[in-house]
């Protein structure tokens, strides 16, 4: 089911094929609301003396008084069979059976593999499995940029399958599909509507410090969820660890080859973005002279300018790109195609996306702006290659902080488990 | 407190004189990064007529309005850039209230002597929403209500310029017995200037005879 404000009934009403049933927006337990569309309890005053939802305003605003609307749609569409004609690793293949057959069971299961291990392959067998089934598939990031990277893959694979993307910006609702590939927060929209969830980057903001996500992703579906990550929160390896989780666990890439590991090295960081440490244009240079693209991360919306400027006075194709640039997808695909060589960003890029034979910089890597996980995904960005796995990897940082040894010691154990 | 736009923990600095008392003290509630977001108006540029931005020179658009009313001197702070919209679009779109002192250190009028008269919004909208938005603007003043308006048939919002400008008027002013000398038209935002000299011929008809200028948070 479809679960909208009133306001936007209208626009779901070609999809609908019986009378919405209206719920109260908000529930109000002893005097203290909860929404209903995002389970929240934070509420601000209109001076009406209304209350509204602050955690899922921005998807249109939930005031108590309120209904919400459950929008039956038509059955779920014939799907195709998959059309994917690669073969998974001995590795995933064991993996992916294990996902499949704690989904048959309707369990959750965490997806625990490193960075480039081929995750998105990995759930083509479950999704197969549940589409077959004649169950509606939700794929969901809180990614933006990893749903766009995602999409096209799963379009391929599932040729014949009516799919869906959404994502704020696209319009919606889109029409009635099998498989729905979104950011979590569309996920706001449904109620009970998929058979099987799964969340790509559970441990990537906004997923992880807004707990309305979480809720939403449960509402929207009435199956098991499968969970994805190289870098799983503590909360999921918890309950993993405790058997409360079916877990699976990949620690070598698809190429069989290691991790790179990051080397560190001591500079000035305290001049950013002005004085940029030399050792950045001997790491570029390095990179380009092994004919190498290379991604540099820098903790500051505000230095991407500065630095990409710097780099292209030191005679480096370099962009920039972050989270608010108009011209954000346009950049991120000529850097794709080889248009330039050099692309200076935020921690945007840190997660889904896959550039061949790519260095990997992170500038001022003691900033609070990079955890561990951010500092993981950062050079997971490396390597992903089978022609290119060795790719170098450099974390330029004023000093050594807690989060980069974590993050050393992470991707070294996870090297060491995966010796053949 | 956190920031109204970005929801980062907000830190003040506050100068000596402030905190010895000698200025009245203002709070934002925009950390110093988002005011930056939001493009403002140069006073010393803008049209002495509407505000709008970088036309020292009654821009076209006033001198035909010149023609048919006395002009409004409107100054306005922003420019609508795209930041902008989105802030109107999540305030008045999407109806999220507690933006609504997001500007309060910048909306800091002079009110002495002075009628400030928003331009407040019609029944219909108001009840739809559950605030009027340009109240909820300057809320921190003491605003006098003088115009009430009547439902239209359609918003501004949703209109072209043509249409906007062919908008019959929908205000009705009501003085009080010994009105201020000078009134300030208040609005969130001046479009074609249509409402706004609206307002003042409603005021004129309800037979005041003051001054009256116009102030807006957007041109």
């Amino acid at each position: 089911m479809l679960q909208v404000l009133e306001s936007e009934l209208a626009r779901v009403a070609a999809l609908s094929v019986a009378q919405p049933t209206p719920v109260p927006a908000v529930k109000n337990a002893r005097g203290r609301l909860s929404c209903v569309r995002c389970g929240q309890t934070a509420f601000a005053t209109l001076p009406s003396g209304a209350r509204y939802c602050l955690s899922c305003v921005g998807m249109g605003r939930v005031t108590t008084g309120a209904r919400l609307w459950r929008v039956p749609l038509a059955g779920v569409p014939q799907a195709g069979p998959l059309t994917w004609a690669g073969t998974l690793t001995p590795a995933q293949a064991q993996a992916a059976a294990a996902v499949q057959t704690s989904v048959a069971a309707g369990r959750d299961h965490l997806l625990w593999a490193v960075t480039g291990a081929g995750k998105t392959e990995m759930l083509f067998p479950v999704i197969a499995d549940a589409l077959a089934a004649g169950q509606r598939v939700a794929v969901v990031s809180p990614r933006i940029d990893v749903v766009r990277e995602l999409a096209p893959r799963l379009s391929a694979a599932f040729a014949g399958t009516p799919m869906t993307v959404l994502y704020g910006g696209l319009p919606w609702p889109g029409e009635n599909a099998a498989l729905v590939v979104a950011t979590s927060h569309q996920m706001l929209r449904f109620y009970r509507h998929f058979g099987l969830m799964i969340i790509d980057e559970v441990d990537a903001f906004p997923f992880s410090q807004t707990p309305a996500l979480a809720y939403a992703c449960r509402q929207a579906t009435d199956g098991p969820t499968v969970y994805l990550s190289a870098t799983p929160p503590t909360n999921l390896r918890r309950q993993a660890a405790r058997g409360q989780l079916a877990r699976s666990f990949l620690p070598r890439r698809f190429h069989q080859h290691s991790l790179p590991v990051p080397r560190i090295l001591r500079v000035a960081t305290a001049g950013l973005p002005g004085r940029v440490p030399q050792a950045l244009w001997r790491c570029l240079a390095q990179a380009r002279a092994a004919d190498r693209r290379a991604l540099v991360f820098v903790p500051d919306t505000r230095w991407v300018a500065p630095l990409a400027a710097a780099a292209r006075a030191q005679g480096f194709a370099a962009r920039g790109v972050h989270a608010s640039d108009p011209a954000r997808e346009a950049t991120v695909q000529a850097f794709r195609d080889h248009t330039f060589a050099v692309l200076v960003t935020t921690s945007i890029l840190e997660r889904g996306v896959t550039i061949p034979r790519c260095a990997v910089i992170v500038l001022a890597a003691e900033r609070a702006q990079f955890p561990a996980s951010a500092l993981v995904q950062m050079a997971g960005r490396a390597g992903r290659a089978a022609a290119s796995p060795n790719d170098p990897v450099w974390y330029l940082a004023g000093h050594f902080t807690w989060a980069m040894a974590q993050a050393l010691h992470e991707i070294r154990v996870m090297n060491r488990r995966g010796q053949p | 407190m956190t920031c109204r736009w970005c929801h980062r923990p907000l830190t003040t600095d506050f100068t000596l004189a402030e905190l010895i008392g000698l200025r009245p003290l203002r709070l934002a509630n925009l950390c110093p990064r988002c005011q930056a977001r939001f493009a403002r108006i140069d006073p010393k540029t803008a049209c002495p007529g509407c505000g709008r931005a970088h036309s020292p020179r009654l821009c076209q658009d006033c001198r035909r309005w010149q023609a048919r009313y006395p002009s409004l001197h409107h100054r306005a702070l922003f420019t609508y850039s795209e930041e902008m919209r989105l802030f109107i679009q999540q305030y008045k779109g999407l109806g999220h209230y507690q933006l609504h002192d997001a500007f309060v250190a910048e909306l800091d009028l002079k009110r002495r002597g002075v009628a400030l008269v928003p331009l407040v919004s019609e029944p219909g909208h108001l009840a739809r929403r559950g605030f009027d938005p340009v109240v909820g603007l300057f809320g921190h003043l003491p605003l006098s209500r003088w115009l009430e308006k009547t439902d239209t048939a359609q918003p501004q919002a949703e209109k072209t310029r043509r249409e906007r400008l062919a908008t019959p008027q929908s205000f009705v002013a009501t003085l009080p017995a010994r009105p201020a000398a000078r009134v300030l038209l208040l609005d969130d935002l001046y479009t074609t200037g249509r409402t706004f000299y609206h307002a003042q011929q409603a005021l004129r008809a309800a037979g005041y005879t003051g001054e009256i200028h116009s102030f807006s948070l957007i041109r």
